[in-house]
């Protein structure tokens, strides 16, 4: 039955990249069909908890290919099915034939490929396919982010994420070869029997990493996702980083584990939290803001990852099963969550062209629908409750907190409870930020007046996203379930335990709370309503001629925050003051680097080029002195050979 | 037998100074000539007591070929070119003497510490082979005329050769031979190519050669 649904999938994907260029009409019901079958297959095994297993009876490139789906890559696989689908139908309108006749049809082709390359990496049970389909995933992504080539920005990201990318996947040729000759086969499952293998688990985790954007392995990521087309930004930033959160989960159960992989883990995951927030709060481009949420998002995952790696070792598998199942769903919700949002700015961005924060406001007149699902993503963002994005981390935090009740070997993850709680903090001022800048107040700029809503067809994805969202914040349970079978398939030792996790009366107490609000706003209504609003200009410090330039800038809403991390963000600022009597135009230009890109990476680059020209010079074409090259290379085995004894 | 040997390579030893301090490019060929003629009679001093008619037939044929073939034609080229001289040498002649010298002192003081077989250890075989590569290194880099590189490329198959003459009992003389032959073919080749770069560049300099890189 998995295996018709899958193949049926595979077949309408498959189909999709063909025929999408030139039948849009078609490849949308395709890609819908896909997305169905996928669906249905991922959850018929996350109900079941059954392990659905493949085998070809045929070789490809010298291997069996074998295909394996179990409660760990279902749940990646329903975040693949749902951001492919909405996408598909979103991207219709949105990157259509009629604004876009160049690159739409490269668009549906290539994300029909992005979403069957993903499919086969969470369901190739063999190494060397694994690395077959991670490549035409990476390759797909990169030719989606740069449908745009027209604009040199977009080839520079796209060039970055490249070479993030192929840096990546290096260490994960080196991962799965070495685990190839060490268990003697290309076939992947638990090796937990074999402790000589642990070591191989930081090359996992380098190399996936790179993917999932944690930091400091994140430097492709904000430029990337800014540039990319908003649909294309929202499959990469809530499916494809999750492709590496995949391939750490996954080998962080299968792998023998080294001592302080757990701690390690954490300690990254605080650090991609915090500074990620931090990055986030400080930016003016609303899609770069949401892509550092990313780093954040995929923190706060590892935080939880990092808790269920120490209690997996540690053995306490009761706090370790809350803490995995709130990991595991916060991959749903931030995957829900991102899209939306990036959906949402890509309608900002469709309407008014620009995403600079500064350039944009007072859109929730002309985008009601945009203002409002925008702000619903941009709480569920925050943790906010009644929404998803509290109900996953608040069953991290029960399992941080519950460690550190314990008082034993993990109660040292105290300061990931404070970190966590502070990037909630800053999660949702940035996005106070975000939302307040984008759709209140004043247009600050005549796009952005004139700006109207999306489509239906843009519109739609977003309102199914945020009732999705909606449900999963008032109805948990009903989800806790499934997921607990991922967690069953991540960690089988811990068949037994009960996670003490209420998720019935948290959503209770969601319920109550969804209906207070909808209460308070109903009796808000009605006492304007009835009392009748009176209209007065806001206090202006006595200027005679108030403009929209007189506004919160998103500059100036973080400044304090941002302030706190000036060590770690080196805004670069120009300010030309006014000054004498008759003074010329005055000018502030404040930009936030990429830090660890532009402070470390660059700077590391440009030695190794010099290092390379320098060694250059080696090569003149003077025979005399190549021969001396020999002569000193011949003389240097052989005084190796004296001296070493080799 | 043993001393016979020693006088034979220390005299090539000796040849390496002339070829090394010389600015005269017949002096240089001849150097190489008489060194190429002293290895030849090799086989006959090690072999002293299983002659016969091949070994002899061997000994000619390498004395032929060392000593008179691949001189005359270095010299003809010589003629040819109209060079008799080299004058600008990377490495000049007091430094390149020096270098030889401490090269073959290192050689012969080296040998103490090398694994070799009991009947090799008490002669200059070893350190006279490597002395020899090491003069052929030595004209090859501090040379700039192509002649005196051919020279250089024919010192450094000398010590190759008596080197090979170590194995003289497992190795087939046809090995030799083959090392020979490639070493004749590289000088007719470079022949050809010393007469063109000759009438191209108006120059045997190979200096002027790096024009042509990349």
């Amino acid at each position: 039955m998995i295996a018709v649904l899958l193949a049926l999938a595979g077949l309408c994907l498959i189909l999709a990249a063909g025929m999408g260029r030139s039948h849009p009409r078609i490849w949308l019901g395709l890609s819908v069909i896909a997305t169905l079958c996928g669906l249905s297959a991922a959850l018929s095994v996350l109900g079941g908890g059954e392990i659905w297993l493949w085998r070809g009876g045929f070789t490809l490139g010298g291997e069996v290919p074998s295909l394996r789906l179990d409660g760990v890559s279902a749940l990646f696989l329903i975040l693949v099915c749902v951001v492919g689908g909405l996408g598909a139908i979103y991207s219709h309108e949105y990157w259509s034939e009629h604004h876009y006749p160049g690159s739409a049809p490269k668009s549906r082709s290539w994300w029909s490929i992005l979403t069957l390359s993903m499919t086969l990496v969470l369901t190739c049970a063999n190494g060397l396919h694994f690395l077959f389909a991670w490549e035409a995933f990476a390759l797909s992504a990169y030719f989606l982010i740069t449908l745009d080539h027209g604009r040199g920005e977009v080839r520079k990201a796209g060039w970055l994420y490249l070479a993030a990318s192929h840096a990546g996947t290096m260490a994960l040729f080196a991962f799965f070869s070495a685990l190839a000759a060490r268990t003697g086969t290309w076939e992947l499952g638990p090796v937990h029997a074999q402790a000589g293998l642990a070591p191989l688990f930081w090359l996992a985790l380098a190399g996936f990493g790179v993917k999932a954007g944690m930091f400091p392995l994140h430097i492709w990521l904000p430029s990337a996702h800014a540039n990319a087309p908003s649909h294309v930004s929202a499959i990469m930033s809530a499916v494809a980083i999750k492709m590496g959160v995949y391939g750490i989960v996954r080998f962080s159960g299968w792998l023998p584990l080294p001592e302080n992989a757990g701690w390690t883990i954490l300690a990254i995951g605080c650090a991609s939290a915090l500074f990620g927030i931090a990055f986030a709060l400080a930016q003016n481009d609303i899609k770069r803001l949401m892509a550092y949420c990313s780093v954040e998002n995929v923190g706060i995952i590892l935080i939880g990852l990092g808790l269920s790696v120490l209690a997996v070792q540690h053995g306490q598998p009761a706090w370790g099963k809350a803490a995995l199942a709130g990991t595991f769903l916060h991959v749903i919700n931030h995957g829900l969550l991102k899209t939306l949002l990036f959906f949402g700015a890509g309608s900002v961005l469709h309407a008014t062209g620009t995403r600079d924060m500064s350039r944009l406001g007072g859109l929730w007149r002309a985008m009601p629908w945009t203002a409002s699902l925008f702000a619903v993503g941009a709480m569920a963002v925050s943790g906010l409750p009644p929404l998803n994005g509290f109900v996953g981390e608040w069953a991290i935090y029960q399992g941080l907190l519950r460690a550190v009740a314990q008082k034993e070997h993990a109660a040292g993850v105290l300061p990931a409870v404070i970190v966590l709680a502070g990037s909630g903090a800053l999660a949702l001022a940035a996005f106070a930020k975000a939302t307040g800048v984008v759709f209140l107040g004043a247009p600050r700029t005549k796009p952005a007046a004139q700006a109207v809503e999306c489509g239906w067809l843009m519109r739609a994805p977003m309102f199914l996203l945020a009732v999705v969202m909606l449900v999963i914040g008032l109805l948990p349970g009903l989800f806790f379930a499934p997921i607990m079978n991922s967690v069953a398939a991540w960690a089988p030792q811990w068949s037994g335990a009960d996670p003490l996790l209420s998720p019935r009366t948290l959503g209770g107490a969601h319920t109550v709370l969804a209906c207070a609000l909808i209460a308070g706003v109903a009796l808000l209504l009605r006492m304007v309503r009835t009392n009748g609003t009176r209209q007065s200009p806001t206090w202006d410090c006595g200027y005679v001629a108030p403009s929209s330039r007189m506004q919160y800038t998103s500059g100036s809403f973080a400044g304090i925050a941002r302030g706190w991390f000036v060590w770690l963000l080196r805004p670069e600022v120009l300010i030309r003051r006014v000054r004498g009597h008759f003074p010329g135009r005055a000018l502030v230009v404040e930009r936030i680097p990429e830090t660890v890109l532009e402070k470390i990476i660059d700077p590391g680059a440009r030695a190794v080029g010099y290092m390379a020209d320098a060694a250059k010079k080696m090569q003149h074409g003077r025979l005399h002195l190549y021969i001396l090259y020999v002569f000193l290379g011949v003389t240097a085995l052989g005084l190796m050979i004296l001296l070493g004894g080799v | 037998m043993n001393d016979t040997l020693s006088l034979l390579i220390g005299l090539a030893m000796g040849l390496n100074l002339l070829a090394l301090g010389t600015s005269r490019l017949p002096v240089l060929i001849r150097a190489v000539a008489a060194q190429g003629v002293l290895l030849g009679l090799l086989p006959l001093v090690l072999e002293a007591h299983a002659l016969d008619w091949r070994l002899i037939l061997i000994t000619l044929a390498t004395v032929a070929g060392k000593g008179l073939l691949i001189p005359y034609m270095l010299i003809r080229a010589m003629r040819a070119a109209g060079i008799a001289r080299e004058l600008e040498p990377f490495i000049g002649y007091i430094p390149s003497l020096l270098l030889g010298a401490g090269g073959t002192i290192a050689a012969v003081a080296l040998i103490r510490y090398l694994p070799l077989l009991p009947e090799h250890a008490g002669t200059l075989h070893v350190p006279g082979a490597m002395a020899l590569i090491l003069t052929g290194f030595i004209l090859l880099i501090g040379r700039t005329k192509a002649i005196s590189q051919v020279c250089g490329y024919l010192i450094l198959e000398n010590g190759i050769y008596l080197a090979g003459l170590l194995l003289i009992r497992s190795t087939p003389i046809l090995v030799e031979f083959g090392i020979l032959l490639d070493v004749t073919v590289g000088i007719f080749v470079i022949g050809i190519i010393v007469d063109r770069i000759q009438r191209a560049f108006d120059s045997l300099d190979t200096r002027k050669l790096t024009a042509l890189h990349e």
